[in-house]
């Protein structure tokens, strides 16, 4: 019993951890003792979402041979016909395979699949990655426009869609997809602060046709928003503090200046108390990005340097 | 003087093991046989085609863009709406266009409402046979026993429900008789299922009754027999009535947030 609720707590811990290497590192160490146990062998729910975890962060790690061990249980479940182990096995070979030419034929045998069920959605994603990391990025834009025309309300598609645009420069395209996002998750902050992000970004590098003043003010909007919905978004503080201080050097002569000084001044002891209860390893202050952290340390600092110079 | 006369009935201690504990292991044994078979009859879900995912996902994103359309600028939500309510009265994203002006197909027919016709036969038959055949066992076997005596006393109201098959009138009505036994139990097993099953079981019927009544929930937006083209055309003229109210959540976003400082 110990390993299954051991795995299953970690999980709940830790809801996605791939998003992590340490977390996928960890996981795929407990992988072949679970293997071996004899709690492997029950069939419920819980195994199967294990399984499943379990696959991806051996994958991650490098333990093709426990890999092996899940994919042939979960395929001996399921059967090899259904859907999401299909994408799995899919994945597994994309994993195992060592030259460009491997990689082609899985990208083919992907393209007879969806030939054969055009509705597999996990196989289609699946092909979009891999044309992605052939480095084909226009084949996979072009895939992805075909899946959000018939499944305009997939959320991740959408982002994902999103940042490739956003990779190739095209701003307003980019922000075109958050917003639907938007419509599907009205309350996702991120999407709100990624905005920001894209509208600071684009006027910083002179898009054509757009008041730079202007678009700070927007990207201004869309950080503030972010912190309204989630009062310690590190990325909403730490971008509302950049763009307004942009905004106060660029010097506008209206009256707005005064209310971007004070957010300013807020966003400042906002990252100010985030990275101090992060560094003194607060309960509950603990989930923030390392890096982020140190990144919204060196804006404060290098504020305070301007400011007493 | 007004002494409570309490009836009491010689019965045979082995009317307990022999109905009582009979009648109630067979229900409880049914309910799990019916859960079981109705799962192992279940078809699997028809896969869809694309062309019918990508109507009603196209129609779903209608109904975000009306529900969520004051979290984008009011000249991305224009655009959106122009494209999407010039498409749906165009008819392009219907499964079959060229039967946008027919009427809807006879659910009898389609094959798709079919499955699920037959769907709900099974279920039904599911549990017409077993209760039908415990009935007729128990009115065959025990009828006409009054097999237990309830702790607790109750109205006359009760006389009915608790001693079908006992046709006394002065009988007390703590009395009950092995017909109204198996009533209760086909009744009240509901929270025993749910221990034994857990809690998506089918064993129990009245739940299955109730939904049965209640088809309006889960995917009833895309029943078969509904003209999707006509749904389309009333979501178009829901999105051009929204348009006149939009209110962007991003204005005046920064005065909130400093007015939520002090």
């Amino acid at each position: 019993m110990a390993m299954l609720k051991l795995l299953l707590s970690y999980l709940s811990i830790h809801p996605s951890p791939l998003r992590n290497p340490s977390t996928s590192l960890h996981l795929s160490q407990q992988a072949p003792a679970f293997l071996s146990s004899s709690e492997s062998t029950k069939d419920t729910q819980e195994t199967w979402l294990i399984y499943e975890q379990l696959l991806l962060s051996c994958l991650r790690t490098g333990d093709d041979s426990s890999a092996r061990v899940c994919l042939q249980r979960l395929s001996g479940r399921f059967g090899v016909d259904s859907a999401r182990v299909k994408a799995l096995t899919g994945l597994y070979d994309e994993a195992t395979s060592n030259s460009r030419g491997e990689l082609e034929s899985v990208l083919q045998r992907y393209q007879d699949i969806l030939k054969e069920d055009p509705t597999n959605m996990p196989i289609e994603k699946r092909r979009i990655s891999l044309l992605l990391s052939l480095g084909r990025t226009e084949d996979g834009i072009e895939a992805l426009t075909s899946l959000l025309s018939h499944s305009p309300n997939d959320a991740e598609s959408w982002a994902h869609l999103s940042s490739l645009y956003f990779t190739q420069g095209l701003y307003q395209q980019s922000v075109f997809c958050l917003e639907e996002v938007l419509l599907i998750l009205p309350n996702a902050y991120n999407i709100f602060a990624r905005i920001g992000e894209v509208t600071y970004i684009s006027a910083s590098a002179g898009a054509s046709g757009t008041n730079q003043t202007e678009a700070f003010e927007e990207a201004i909007k869309y950080f503030a928003r972010s912190v309204e919905l989630s009062e310690w978004y590190l990325r909403g503080w730490y971008g509302l503090k950049l763009v307004t201080g942009k905004f106060i050097q660029a010097k506008p002569s209206d009256g707005t200046l005064r209310k971007m000084e004070s957010l300013n001044q807020l966003a400042t002891e906002k990252l100010l108390q985030i990275v101090g209860r992060f560094r003194r390893n607060e309960k509950g202050w603990m989930g923030f990005d390392e890096a982020e952290i140190l990144a919204a340390k060196n804006l404060i600092d290098r504020d305070e340097q301007k400011f007493s110079r | 003087m007004a002494t409570v006369q309490t009836q009491t009935i010689l019965r045979d201690p082995q009317l307990f093991y022999w109905i009582l504990f009979p009648i109630t292991a067979v229900m409880v044994l049914t309910g799990v046989l019916r859960h079981y078979a109705t799962v192992l009859m279940q078809s699997d879900p028809k896969k869809q085609e694309l062309s019918a995912i990508s109507e009603q996902r196209n129609l779903l994103r209608g109904v975000n863009l009306r529900t969520n359309h004051n979290q984008i600028p009011l000249s991305s939500f224009i655009a959106r709406k122009n494209y999407l309510v010039a498409a749906y009265n165009r008819g392009d994203f219907l499964k079959d266009p060229e039967n946008k002006g027919k009427p809807p197909a006879n659910p009898m027919t389609d094959p798709a409402g079919m499955d699920q016709m037959m769907n709900m036969l099974k279920g039904n038959m599911a549990m017409m046979v077993p209760q039908t055949l415990i009935m007729g066992w128990i009115n065959a076997f025990f009828s006409g026993f009054v097999i237990m005596k309830l702790p607790f006393p109750l109205t006359l109201r009760f006389k009915s429900m608790l001693q079908s098959g006992v046709a006394t009138r002065d009988l007390d009505v703590r009395w009950v008789s092995s017909l109204s036994w198996y009533f209760l139990n086909l009744f009240g097993l509901r929270s025993i299922f749910t221990f034994i099953l857990g809690n998506e079981n089918s064993a129990d019927q009245m739940t299955q009754q109730m939904q049965q009544m209640n088809p309006a929930s889960g995917n009833a937006m895309f029943a078969p027999g509904q003209d999707p083209n006509k749904m389309f055309l009333a979501e178009a003229e829901n999105l051009e009535v929204v348009g006149g109210q939009h209110e962007w959540v991003l204005d005046g976003v920064v005065d909130r947030l400093l007015k939520s400082r002090v």
